[in-house]
Order: C-alpha cells, then sequence, then structure tokens
C-alpha cells in the first residue's frame, strides 16, 4: 500500500520526500507561483476591468482593478458604427488563414526536402535558410524591395507574404518530420516504387497532424498580432491589420475624434476617449485568449521541440 | 577477400596526392596564386581614354579627371573611388557587385591556396577541395567577364549623360583581365577533369544527375527558394545604399556615392548610445531572463498538486501571446500620469503622482521589467521540459545519500540544465545586436523625451525609414553596421565554442 501512495506521487512529478525543508519550500513554491502568477494576469484584468468602467468617472479618478460604475458605454461606442473595425476584423482573418495555409504547404515542402537523407544537397540548402537568421541587409533594403522594386505597396499580398516562413518554422517541421517517420519507412517506399510526391503525400503527411497544428498555430498567432507590416505597407485603411488599426487608435487623439465625428453626425457625440481604447484592446486579443487554453499545448509541444532541437 | 575492404583501403591510399592528380594540384596552386596576384590593386583592370571627354560627359570643370583627384587607370578593387571622386551614380551599383565578385573569388583562391598547403582530404577524399576551388575559378572567370560587360555598360552610360559629346570606347579592359581569364578558364577545365575522376572514385555525382535524379525534390524546394530569393537574398543588394546619399529622384542604385560618410555621420552622432543601449538592455534581458525562466521552471517542477501546476503554466505563459499592442495598451493603462492604474493609487492615498512618460530614469527598469513578464513563459516551458527529462533515478538515489531538496536541485536539476543554458545563451549572444523591436517601440515609440536611454539600434533604423525617407542611406547603413557586428559575433562565439565543446556548435 505504502508503495503505491509513493509511486502515485512520483508520477505527478514531486520528486522529494517530506522533510523539514521539503514543507518549507512548499511555502515558498506556491507562494511564489501564485504571485508570479498574478503578476502575469493582472494587468489583463486592469485592461478588463477598465474596458467596462464609466469614461467620466475613469477621467475624474483614474482606474482602478475593479470596474468603476460598470457599463457597456464603450462597447457600444466601438460597434455603434463597426465598418472599420468589422473590416480590420476580416482583413486579418483573412491574412491569417491565406498566410498560414500557404505558409505551412511551403514550410512542409521545404522541410521534407532537407530531412531526405538521399537529397545531396540538403546540408547546403539548410545552411542558406539558417544563414538569413544571422546576416541580412536589414530593413530598407528589404522593405524597398517589396515597394519600389516590386511595386506591392498597399496590396494584401505583401502584408501575408514575407511571413509565410522562417527558417525556425522550417527546422522545427523538420524535426517534427524526422521524428514521426522513420528514415526506414521512406526508402522501403522507394523501393516499393513510389515518388517523392506519393511519400510526402500518403506516408509524411498522415502522421504529420502534430506538427502542422503546432506550426500552423505559431504562423496564425504570428498574423494575427502583427501590426508592422500595416504600418510600412498599408496605404488605406482597407487593408489594414486588426493590431494596427488598434494602434492607430490608440496613438492618435484624431482618430478617436474621427470615430467621435462619425457619431456626430448621427447624433452621437460622446465617444468615450479613454474606455473605449480599452475596449479595442479586449475586441482585437478576445480570439486569441479565448483560444489560448484549447491549443496551448501545441504551442508548448512546439517551443519546447524547437529550443531542445533547432 | 572482402572487396568493400579493399577498395577502402585503396581509397586512403588515394588520399594523399600522388601521381597525376599531384601534378594537376600543382598546376591549380600556380593558377591561383597567379590569379591572386594579378587581381591585387598592384596592376590596373579598367583603363580610362578620352579622358577630357570622359570628364565633359560627367560635367567636371575644367574638363579634366585630374580636378577631382580621379585618374586614368584603375584596378577593379578601387574603382568606387573613381565612381565617388566623378559623382557618377549611375556607375556605381554595377561596380559594386564586380569588387563583390572578385573579393570573393580572392577569398575563394586564398582558401583553396590554404587547403592545398594543409593538405589534409577529408573522407570524400579531395572532393570539398575541388568545389572551393570551382567556386574560385567561377568566380574569377565572372569578375574577368564582368569587367568587359562593366566597361560597355560605362561607355554607354557615360555618353548618354551629354548628349552631343561622343567618348568611344573610353572605358577599356587591360590586358590584365584577358590573361586572367584564361587563366581562370584553363584551371577550371582541369579541376573539372580531376574531379570527373575523384567522383569515380566515390560513387558521387554533380549537380545535373541529382537534379536528374530528385527533379521532383527540387520541384518541392522552388517555392522555399522564392521565398527566401525575395525576401532575403535579393535585398542583401541593398546594403549598396549605405554608401550612397540615398534619394528617389536619383533613383534606388544610382544615387550619389559617398563612400563611408553615412557610417561617419553615425558615429559621430548616435552609433555608440544606440550599440550601448542595444547591448546592455540584451545582456541585463540574458542574465535576468535566464535566471528567472530556470528558478520558475524549478518551482513548477517541483509542484505536486497537478492542477495547480497546470494553472500556473498557463498563466505564465499568457502574456506570450499578446501582440506588443495590447502590451502598450497595458503599461499606458498602468502608467498614465492622470488616470494609470499606479498614480490612480498614489493619488488615492494622497502621495505626488509619478510622470513615467516624461522622466527616462524609470524607463530601463519599467522596460526591463515588461520584457520579462512577457518571456517568462516561454523560457520556463523550455527549461521545464529539460527538468521532465531527467530521470527520476537521481533524485531516487539522491534521498537515498540523505540529500534534502535544494541539495538536490543544486546538485542535479541545475547541472543537468547547464546544456539547455548553454544553447540557449549562444542564441542569445549571436543575437546581442539585435534589440526587440517591437517591445521598444510600443512601449516608448516617439517619445523624444526617454530616447537617451530607451532608443535601440532596430527602433532608430524604422524611425529614420518610416519618418526621413531621405535619410534611408543612413539608415541602411546602421542596419548594416547592426548586421555586420551580429555576423562577427555569432561567428566568433560559435568558433569559441566549436573549439571547446563541439556538440554545442551552431553550425
Amino acid at each position: 500500500m505504502k508503495n503505491d501512495e509513493e509511486k502515485v506521487v512520483f508520477k505527478g512529478g514531486t520528486k522529494i520526500r517530506k522533510g523539514a525543508s521539503g514543507v518549507t519550500f512548499d511555502i515558498i513554491k506556491y507562494g511564489l507561483l501564485t504571485i508570479a502568477s498574478i503578476i502575469c494576469v493582472i494587468p489583463f484584468i486592469l485592461v478588463i476591468s477598465g474596458s467596462f468602467s464609466q469614461n467620466d468617472i475613469i477621467m475624474r479618478e483614474g482606474y482602478g482593478i475593479l470596474p468603476k460604475a460598470f457599463t457597456v458605454e464603450a462597447y457600444e461606442a466601438i460597434f455603434k458604427y463597426p465598418q472599420e473595425i468589422l473590416n480590420a476584423y476580416k482583413m486579418t482573418i483573412y491574412y491569417t488563414v491565406v498566410g498560414t495555409a500557404v505558409g505551412l504547404a511551403v514550410i512542409v515542402l521545404t522541410a521534407y526536402v532537407i530531412s531526405r537523407k538521399t537529397f545531396k544537397y540538403r546540408n547546403t540548402v539548410s545552411f542558406l535558410i539558417y544563414f538569413t537568421t544571422i546576416f541580412g541587409g536589414g530593413m530598407v533594403p528589404w522593405y524597398l524591395m517589396y515597394t519600389t522594386i516590386l511595386g506591392l505597396k498597399g496590396s494584401t499580398f505583401i502584408i501575408w507574404f514575407p511571413a509565410i516562413m522562417t527558417p525556425f518554422f522550417v527546422i522545427l517541421m523538420r524535426t517534427f518530420i524526422t521524428g514521426s517517420v522513420p528514415d526506414a519507412i521512406i526508402e522501403s517506399a522507394k523501393i516499393d516504387g513510389a515518388g517523392e510526391g506519393r511519400i510526402l503525400l500518403s506516408i509524411v503527411l498522415p502522421v504529420l497532424g502534430p506538427g502542422l497544428a503546432t506550426v500552423g498555430l505559431f504562423l496564425a498567432l504570428g498574423y494575427w498580432n502583427d501590426w508592422y507590416r500595416s504600418s510600412l505597407f498599408s496605404t488605406s485603411k482597407a487593408t489594414y491589420e486588426l493590431q494596427f488599426y488598434l494602434y492607430n487608435l490608440i496613438n492618435s487623439a484624431k482618430a478617436l475624434q474621427e470615430m467621435a465625428d462619425a457619431g456626430a453626425t448621427v447624433g452621437v457625440i460622446d465617444v468615450p476617449s479613454q474606455t473605449t481604447k480599452l475596449a479595442m484592446a479586449v475586441v482585437t486579443t478576445g480570439p486569441v485568449l479565448l483560444f489560448y487554453p484549447f491549443v496551448q499545448k501545441y504551442f508548448v509541444s512546439g517551443i519546447t521541440i524547437g529550443a531542445v532541437k533547432g | 577477400m572482402n572487396t568493400a575492404a579493399a577498395s577502402k583501403s585503396l581509397a586512403t591510399s588515394l588520399n594523399r596526392p600522388v601521381g597525376s592528380r599531384r601534378f594537376g594540384l600543382l598546376i591549380a596552386l600556380g593558377a591561383s596564386v597567379l590569379i591572386l596576384l594579378l587581381t591585387l590593386p598592384l596592376l590596373d583592370w579598367i583603363s580610362i581614354s578620352n579622358a577630357s571627354k570622359v570628364a565633359k560627359s560627367l560635367g567636371i570643370e575644367g574638363n579634366k579627371l585630374s580636378k577631382v583627384g580621379a585618374k586614368t587607370h584603375y584596378s577593379v578593387l578601387l574603382f568606387l573611388d573613381f565612381v565617388q571622386k566623378t559623382k557618377a551614380g549611375l556607375l556605381g551599383f554595377p561596380a559594386a557587385l564586380l569588387l563583390m565578385a572578385c573579393v570573393a573569388s580572392l577569398v575563394l583562391n586564398v582558401m583553396f591556396i590554404i587547403k592545398l598547403i594543409i593538405n589534409k582530404p577529408n573522407k570524400k577524399g579531395y572532393l570539398g577541395v575541388f568545389v572551393n576551388a570551382k567556386g574560385a575559378y567561377i568566380l574569377t572567370i565572372i569578375s574577368a567577364l564582368g569587367t568587359f560587360a562593366y566597361c560597355m555598360y560605362a561607355n554607354h552610360t557615360v555618353e548618354a549623360l551629354k548628349k552631343k559629346t561622343t567618348i568611344g570606347n573610353a572605358f577599356r579592359p587591360t590586358w590584365v583581365v584577358i590573361v586572367v581569364l584564361v587563366i581562370a578558364i584553363l584551371a577550371y577545365v582541369l579541376i573539372k577533369i580531376m574531379e570527373a575522376q575523384e567522383r569515380k572514385l566515390y560513387h558521387e555525382h554533380g549537380l545535373l544527375r541529382e537534379i536528374k535524379k530528385n527533379w521532383i525534390l527540387f520541384i518541392f524546394f522552388f517555392f522555399c527558394f522564392v521565398y527566401f530569393l525575395i525576401n532575403n537574398y535579393l535585398p542583401m543588394s541593398g546594403i549598396y545604399f549605405a554608401f550612397t546619399q540615398f534619394n528617389f529622384r536619383d533613383g534606388l542604385f544610382s544615387s550619389p556615392f559617398i563612400g563611408m560618410k553615412n557610417f561617419e555621420y553615425l558615429v559621430r552622432a548616435d552609433l555608440w548610445k544606440l550599440t550601448r543601449n542595444t547591448i546592455l538592455y540584451n545582456i541585463v534581458f540574458i542574465t535576468l531572463g535566464n535566471t528567472l525562466q530556470i528558478f520558475f521552471a524549478i518551482l513548477v517542477s517541483q509542484c505536486g498538486v497537478k492542477w495547480f501546476k497546470r494553472v500556473s503554466q498557463t498563466l505564465l505563459l499568457m502574456p506570450h501571446f499578446v501582440s506588443y499592442v495590447i502590451l502598450k495598451v497595458l503599461v499606458y493603462n498602468i502608467l498614465e500620469y492622470d488616470i494609470g492604474v499606479i498614480n490612480s493609487a498614489i493619488a488615492a492615498s494622497g502621495g505626488t503622482r509619478i510622470d513615467f512618460y516624461n522622466t527616462p530614469a524609470y524607463w530601463p527598469f519599467l522596460i526591463t521589467f515588461f520584457n520579462l513578464w512577457k518571456g517568462l513563459g516561454y523560457g520556463t516551458v523550455v527549461y521545464l521540459a529539460t527538468i521532465m527529462g531527467i530521470s527520476d533515478e537521481y533524485y531516487e538515489a539522491a534521498k537515498i545519500d540523505g540529500a534534502n531538496i535544494f541539495q538536490q536541485i543544486r546538485y542535479i536539476t541545475l547541472p543537468l540544465l547547464k546544456p539547455t543554458f548553454i544553447i540557449l545563451l549562444l542564441y542569445a549572444i549571436g543575437g546581442i545586436f539585435k534589440g526587440q523591436f517591437e517591445l521598444f517601440w510600443q512601449m516608448v515609440g516617439n517619445n523624444g523625451m526617454l530616447f537617451n536611454v530607451t532608443d535601440i539600434l532596430d527602433t532608430y533604423v524604422y524611425r529614420v525609414t518610416i519618418s526621413q525617407p531621405m535619410n534611408m542611406g543612413l539608415s541602411t547603413a546602421a542596419g548594416l553596421y547592426q548586421s555586420v557586428f551580429g555576423l562577427i559575433v555569432v561567428v566568433v562565439t560559435n568558433a569559441i565554442i566549436k573549439h571547446n565543446n563541439a556538440e554545442y556548435a551552431l553550425f
């Protein structure tokens, strides 16, 4: 009986028998972890409760941890004239879906190529891909390449294309492929007459689910959280990414004034200036935080594999 | 008789250059030395006749090249000097490309010579050496042919500048170029022949055979190739902008070439401050970040209560998932003077408000805090994975010997975390010239009050590019400085690591 009990405890991860030092350590570890967790979460709570506060009171008394005079006026203000934010939402979803899909396809193809031991130039190719992380022309040539030379400024293509792959994702995917399909299986399929395309489609892809999920989520998160490319390449609000829309909103009192003016023409004058920013932040990041608990394990596996073997 | 073993011993004996191969390699060595001597700026590759007409076309006062200090004979390595002195921006970029090819051929030739002198063939015999030699000769051929092409281009371009002046074939390649071209072609053919023999020995094949055999893999790879070409490799040619007085009127690659002037300006202005900030912040991030991450990874791993472990890990990782724009909102919400959480609390308890956004002294701490805040969960997951991989047996044995929990951490967990720590540290050191652009930009943005302690190379480049398009040459120079020193740091770190402990090496 006693042995069984101990075994269960080990499974749970506790690797100590409780002594005096064990108890002290218990208090320290649970205490510190609780404090750290609270510090990590509290800014979110501040923003959420701020977004449900009344703007007038905020202007007088400032923000607090709990909502001051609970109201949804900030959300009403946003969604009274929702065209712009809905468009930003729509565009961001478009960028995320297209970018992730194209990116995954290219990453899988590349990772497959450099995972094949019979491919003579796999080391050369791997190095050329890796080299881009240690040396580059810098931001200006990159920017001019897309804008002046390719003339893509203002298009939607340019928002998603530059982020379809990174060396890290390729290496990560290669690790997933070599981890889930032993070389011997591929070789025997080759001997049986399967071509590379056939091997990729019917042997590698079916077992690559976790890899696709992990890299796909990394890509999708990157697209959802990006504001940088819009700030460089967008020429009109029609192509704004959601984060850049929010960035503009919080950066300029002017943007808020425009919102107020749009309201004024139809009779609404008050746009709650401060709480609207927070409500926008909540609306923008809501989907990420809603999905987060469900997809967390894929991220964790990606981080782990990427760090250890990348 | 074991034929495999026999052929292996044959191969080993052939690893020493014998007979015809030794002779061939000697000739190649001679060719490389000759190319080296002919390419070095002792001899001129380009001569300019009709100097006065050229000067007139280029709009030089008095129609004399010597007025601006330009000469009539140039080594291809120094030709950019002519471009700079005569302010012939149009001639700059091709000359820079030519220079690159030439320098690359010199480097490869030197490498080839060194390899032959050291004479240490690897398990594929001399194939690696041959690849090096082929590269060297191809680049030499490109340099020589490029010089011909460049002279034609220069004649054409300079003539087009002034309608009424004809300069004829003013820019001419000298005899040296022809000699170099012939030597390089002959040496290339020689190496090809020797390589074909060597390949038979090791059952190797070349690019064409590989394409025929694995053509579908080349198609798979094509998309990746296009992407990195557009996104990374072609933009590298834009490094040239760093040496020009960039402006859109003259055109991307034809703005006036000004040599190192941009760098001189940067050194006089902000470079020291930017470098200091970038590196110091990174050092603080690396030390504090890793310490905290290891600390919390150990704490989480020691949690017996499963739900607590899961919840705390989820919460710690949460900041990683929000964008930096959201971070900006959070920071603003907390620090704002009138309504921020901290100042509201201070005001409510009767204290004086703190003007964070106008007081530089707070910002190194604030930026560090939010960096740690955002990165804590990620690093914790990484270290936690390593800790979970440690076998229970170590701890069992330690417990039997009476080690308490702190001793177990000190003598088992920490030593076994060392490899992970070193790998992460290496990556971080490699990136020490790269700042956390999004963090700094979103927290500070255009707030000039704080630049002295918060401006890093990345924010500087972005700000200049966005707000002063006329100074793009300057921001390219800053970016190039960052790239080059970043590369040097990576290569040096890697070399040191490789020397001490090869398994940790990055490449």
